[in-house]
């Protein structure tokens, strides 16, 4: 008996700690999506305190199902997580293959890599939108505006002048409009996550089976079957890890929406919830479990995917 | 070593070139903020400054004044620091019980476990807000943001550790036991000088998370436990005109973490595969 119990008990704090963490909160969150609170109210002051006698059942989730901004919340989650996942597997696949072979500098290379994983959201985000991103003051501004000029400058000149006239003036994307600030977002995570990507995969090509490589080369198979058939295979077990890490830390996402769109309109499930929380918060409840749910969702159908290749 | 002869000579000379190309784009960003932080405010907007200017530390000197940095990082140190010790103390030993001694459910336990770090954080912002203000008066407290980073983490902690412990033969702990060694022997003098590479990984990467964590630390704090991230994404709106000052603060926001994860990154990767990669 003592055998058993033994190791339950080494285990109890991680396991009590973590279900008063889910459970609490969360609990609470259930119980005030199902009632009105609302903080600041000046005709019924009564919904600022949370209390059963201000039951709405599901009158929030039907507020929010109906709020056009829960929608459009959704679609942009899906938006920004769907990219940033196919940008990173594809550009990390590639970059892991390229510097997957010895060459000068390699070791310099992958700390040059590596580097932007380590950068805080907060630093990344403000990085981006500032410095590079701006129209007027960022890169982005100044690389347009250096080319407008080039281009004014060619026109003075005789024959190639004619053809540079028909050419427009070019005017710098803002990406802080609604319509193009998520695409910001998308660009600054992945530039983050790409290196995160690499390390996976190059690690996993560092074991991948060289003779069978080198059997098919024989065969004459072309490099580019090779890597379809021989190592794309290898790789699945490495791309659904790097896909559910991923999924864990960009469905709630948050500091660089906040940053890039504050207001905007540009916005994913938490942000929108965060606006809620300023005063209504059977709403905001409701958008909780509404994300809740959603990231259950993913949340099983990645832990079946990948759960099993983890035991063994 | 076919692959290398059978590469042309073209191909010796474009391969290295392409991936130091692409290496430098990724380290553009960074070698940005650095390159601005030494601009002052004024040459940082202008465009005949864009690469060659004179130099100043202003911007590092004036970091104190500007944005009360110190104050922050110390935070940071200190909720980093210990929210890693004792994601350390919980996770050591459930690790080792659920590696060494896996019952029925351990897989169920680990599984669950992930899936807490699933939950979305802003689901629970406002029950949060409200335990820690009205109930329990820990808001904007250094153990408030300790605990949260804890725990945020835990789920992380507990699986990276047990990936590392399932690699050690389970016959060297059992020899431990024959010799009559407890269990608390068994953790400190077997298991903790076998696995210690991979703890040392796991609290690295812990303590990264925790430092660059910006959902919490935004949230729950005003001034006295407020972290480096709370500066940086608090500061931003009206400094966005400031990019030599803001550079320095990013800089220095991100300098520490960034040089640490140089040194680990190899034992880096290892764990967040969370052992599934060889």
């Amino acid at each position: 008996m003592a055998k058993r119990t033994l190791p339950r008990l080494l285990q109890t704090p991680a396991v009590v700690l973590l279900l008063i963490w889910m459970l609490v909160p969360l609990s609470m969150t259930l119980y005030f999506s199902f009632i009105r609170y609302v903080l600041v109210n000046f005709r019924k002051p009564e919904w600022a305190t949370p209390s059963l006698s201000n039951w709405r059942g599901f009158g929030n989730y039907k507020y929010v199902l109906e709020a056009k901004d829960f929608w459009m919340a959704i679609q942009n989650s899906v938006l920004i997580v769907s990219s940033i996942l196919v940008l990173t597997v594809i550009l990390g696949l590639l970059i892991a293959v390229l510097i997957n072979r010895t060459f000068p500098g390699r070791g310099i290379v992958r700390v040059l890599l590596i580097s932007p994983f380590f950068v805080m959201p907060a630093v990344n985000a403000v990085l981006w939108i500032n410095m590079i991103l701006d129209p007027v003051l960022g890169l982005n501004g100044l690389a347009v505006s250096g080319l407008n000029e080039l281009v004014a400058g060619l026109r003075d000149f005789p024959v190639i002048g004619g053809f540079f006239a028909m050419w427009p003036e070019l005017h710098p994307i803002s990406f802080r409009a609604t319509q193009t600030s998520a695409y910001a977002v998308i660009m600054m995570v992945t530039w983050q996550w790409t290196p995160f990507a690499v390390l996976i995969f190059m690690t996993s090509l560092q074991s991948e089976d060289e003779s069978q490589k080198e059997a098919a080369m024989l065969d004459g198979a072309s490099a580019w079957s090779q890597f379809i058939n021989l190592t794309v295979p290898h790789l699945a077990r490495p791309i659904a890890i790097v896909v559910m890490i991923q999924s864990i830390f960009h469905l709630s996402l948050y500091a660089e929406i906040e940053i890039v769109s504050r207001g905007n309109g540009n916005k994913n499930l938490p942000y929108l919830i965060g606006e809620f929380t300023s005063n209504n918060i059977g709403a905001a409840s409701a958008t909780g479990i509404f994300a809740v749910i959603l990231a259950n969702i993913v949340a099983i159908f990645l832990l079946r995917m990948v759960g099993k290749s983890l035991m063994d | 070593m076919a692959a290398v002869a059978q590469t042309s000579k073209l191909g010796k000379v474009l391969w290295p070139v392409l991936a130091w190309t692409i290496a430098l784009i990724f380290f553009f960003p960074i070698f940005w903020l650095v390159f601005t932080s030494f601009k002052t405010d004024a040459d940082a907007v202008k465009p005949e400054y864009l690469f060659f200017f004179t130099p100043t530390l202003e911007n590092y000197t004036n970091m104190t004044e500007n944005y009360d940095y110190w104050r922050f990082a110390v935070n940071s140190v200190i909720t980093s620091t210990f929210a890693t010790g004792f994601a350390l103390i919980v996770g050591v030993p459930a690790a080792y019980a659920m590696a060494f001694d896996p019952s029925r459910h351990t897989k169920d336990i680990l599984v669950w476990m992930l899936s807490t770090k699933m939950l979305p954080a802003a689901a629970v912002l406002y029950p949060m807000t409200f335990l820690t203000k009205n109930l329990l008066g820990l808001f904007d407290t250094h153990f408030l943001v300790i605990m949260v980073l804890c725990l945020i983490n835990l789920p992380i902690v507990i699986w990276m550790l047990f990936t590392y412990f399932k690699e050690i033969p389970k016959d060297i702990i059992e020899a431990g036991k024959m010799d009559g060694v407890s269990t608390w022997g068994e953790i400190k003098d077997i298991l903790i000088p076998l696995a210690w590479g991979g703890i040392a990984s796991t609290a690295l990467l812990t303590f990264i998370f925790c430092w660059n964590e910006a959902y919490w630390t935004v949230r729950l704090t005003t001034i006295d436990a407020a972290t480096l991230s709370k500066l940086i994404e608090g500061n931003r709106a009206p400094e966005g005109l400031f990019f030599g000052r803001l550079s320095a603060v990013s800089t220095a926001a991100i300098g520490p973490i960034v040089v640490l994860g140089w040194f680990c990154q190899k034992q880096l990767v290892q764990g967040l595969t969370f052992g599934a990669v060889k």
